[in-house]
């Protein structure tokens, strides 16, 4: 082995290691970048935060669970905010329905700070964390993959009929109608407000700026076109996850600056990426695939509630 | 090397230091020890550091040394899960008060050979010997509710489980990421009057005030102890960020905020353009 060869070796190995200060832990700078990278491309992608992956991912990697879910948060902001840059200037943003699920979402992620002091103390908050992954995760995957490998059935079958835009049901007659015109809408803003706001607690709750319910919530719930349904959710997403780092800064002190910073350093690159990708693939493959990778999730955090852990008895240090 | 040379003019010293003075069986014997950093800084760049921990003692063939890290207390939540409704969860907690965060023990043989148990709970051997105190009636965050009077660890809290399976959990997970350890035989003594360690630190080091306590062993009997204070702070910028976190958590919250805004938009930016 040559001198050059090893002391690359060594950079790579010894002093990529960057001390996290808030987490406590130090971590290989490759591993957070590649990290961030990696579920940048996703998120562009698929028009999600991505946190639905890497929360669980950070938590792998031995960042304490409260930092994880503060500082994925602030890294959501980031990418969602370059995601949406992307889709404005292709008009792809209906802003009005943005700001309505925005209000729901602020009001909601806000709502958490109570619920979570309440679960802490039965001592039951990673379980409810972990519950709330497997039944959205499930739900949601399981219904966009029948779907979405229905759409593509039926497309190669030739001379297939388009159906009707969307399905009309008792939730098109409540009150306070409004029209959203970049939708293609007249529907009760109460609709987007109360989706709004319960996403935005399990957002919080779970540590992702919840675009994997939000975009099947906006497309089957409310009706809206799939082309406008991922810029209008990454719209929404910034001002959810923008009160979250807020909140957890102020009352926590769980965001970590210097690792959210190195994630979305990755992550904004990925996005990018991903978002170019995104062009090349039609919504239902696009739909389909999202599906099978949040069943992945759902499957991998559900066996592990399942499955005899190692050791029954655990410890958490109180800092 | 030459962070190693005060360490070896420290070792030269307590060496002329201990021949200056009759190496009679004088009871307490004279005991000194040192280490090769007595301040840690962590900085971005740490990811874990090895101490040497060294000293002199008046020793004759047979003695026996134990040397103990033991880092600041903290409060330690255990849990009991059990399987309900075919989920794995979390049934009972208690919660340890004044627990060593940290707690590094070295020793020239099996403790079991040193000393006794009864005279090593006396010299506050092991991580459970000390002070620590186990509290019931805490809900599962680890708040105290109700009967929140400190009880010694001697009954079992935890209702299916016995108070040495309780402790040995506590040992066994604290062991597991890294914060406690027990080196048995890992004291390298020369001529009954050299002694030296590595201590190695762990990245997820809890930072605070360390004391390094020194225990001389004859025959089961703890002849002399020295303590030498050690701290671990974090420094540059991990210090910068962490008191920016906890002294403006406002400003920190909307300074990470508008750091997310700013680079999304370049990023994006700097993508159209490409």
């Amino acid at each position: 082995m040559t001198p050059c060869r090893f002391r690359a070796r060594y950079f790579w190995q010894v002093t990529m290691y960057i001390y996290l200060p808030i987490a406590e832990v130090s971590m290989h700078i490759g591993i957070i970048i590649g990290l961030g990278g990696g579920v940048g491309f996703l998120s562009g992608l698929f028009g999600v935060g991505g946190g639905f992956l890497m929360t669980p991912l950070l938590i792998f990697f031995g960042i304490p669970p409260a930092v994880a879910v503060s500082t994925e948060a602030n890294q959501i902001v980031a990418s969602s905010v370059s995601g949406v840059l992307a889709h404005m200037r292709r008009g792809n943003v209906d802003f009005k329905m943005g700001g309505i699920l925005m209000v729901g979402g602020v009001i909601g992620s806000s709502l958490r700070v109570a619920l979570f002091s309440f679960l802490q103390s039965i001592g039951q908050i990673d379980l409810v964390i972990q519950l709330s992954y497997v039944v959205f995760l499930g739900i949601i995957g399981s219904l966009m993959l029948t779907e979405s490998v229905r759409t593509i059935i039926r497309s190669r079958k030739p001379g297939a009929v388009r159906g009707k835009l969307h399905q009309h049901n008792w939730l098109h007659g409540l009150p306070l109608k409004m029209r959203f015109r970049r939708s293609k809408l007249y529907i009760s803003a109460i609709l987007p407000l109360l989706l709004g706001a319960f996403v935005g607690i399990l957002a919080a709750i779970m540590g992702v700026g919840g675009g994997f319910i939000m975009v099947p919530a906006m497309i089957y719930l409310l009706g809206m076109p799939t082309s406008v349904v991922v810029g209008t959710s990454l719209f929404q997403i910034i001002f959810v996850t923008a009160n979250v780092t807020l909140l957890q800064s102020i009352q926590t002190q769980t965001v970590d600056f210097l690792l959210a910073g190195l994630l979305l350093f990755g992550a904004v690159i990925g996005a990018q990426f991903g978002s170019r990708a995104g062009a090349l693939l039609r919504g239902e493959q696009l739909r389909g695939l999202l599906a099978l990778m949040v069943l992945a999730v759902c499957i991998k955090i559900g066996y592990d509630l399942v499955v005899r852990p190692e050791d029954l008895l655990s410890v958490e240090l109180l800092r | 090397m030459t962070r190693l040379q005060p360490v070896i003019l420290g070792i030269w010293f307590a060496i002329i230091a201990l021949v200056a003075t009759t190496a009679a069986n004088a009871a307490p014997t004279r005991l000194v020890a040192d280490l090769s950093q007595s301040h840690v800084d962590i900085t971005s760049g740490y990811h874990g550091t090895e101490l040497l921990l060294f000293g002199a003692y008046e020793g004759i063939p047979g003695d026996e040394l134990v040397l103990i890290v033991e880092g600041p207390t903290n409060d330690i939540i255990q849990r009991r899960k059990e399987k309900r409704a075919g989920v794995w969860v979390n049934v009972e907690t208690l919660l340890w008060k004044q627990a060593p965060s940290f707690y590094h023990l070295f020793s020239t043989a099996e403790l079991s050979e040193i000393a006794d148990a009864q005279s090593r709970l006396k010299a506050d051997i092991g991580p459970l010997a000390g002070g620590l105190q186990l509290v019931t009636g805490v809900d599962g965050g680890g708040n105290v509710h109700g009967d929140s009077t400190p009880k010694a660890a001697v009954k079992p809290a935890m209702a299916k489980l016995g108070t040495a399976d309780q402790n040995a959990g506590l040992k066994r997970n604290m062991t597991s990421n890294g914060l406690w350890q027990t080196n048995p035989a890992s004291i390298i003594t020369q001529q009954d009057m050299l002694f030296r360690t590595m201590l190695t630190l762990p990245s997820n080091v809890p930072t605070g005030d360390y004391s390094v306590r020194i225990l001389h062993f004859r025959d089961g009997v703890a002849l002399s102890e020295r303590v030498t204070d050690m701290n671990i702070r974090k420094a540059g910028m991990s210090a910068l960020i962490y008191s920016f976190a906890h002294d403006y958590p406002v400003f920190y919250g909307l300074f990470a905020i508008a750091f997310a805004v700013a680079s999304g938009w370049l990023a994006a930016v700097a993508f159209r353009r490409g």
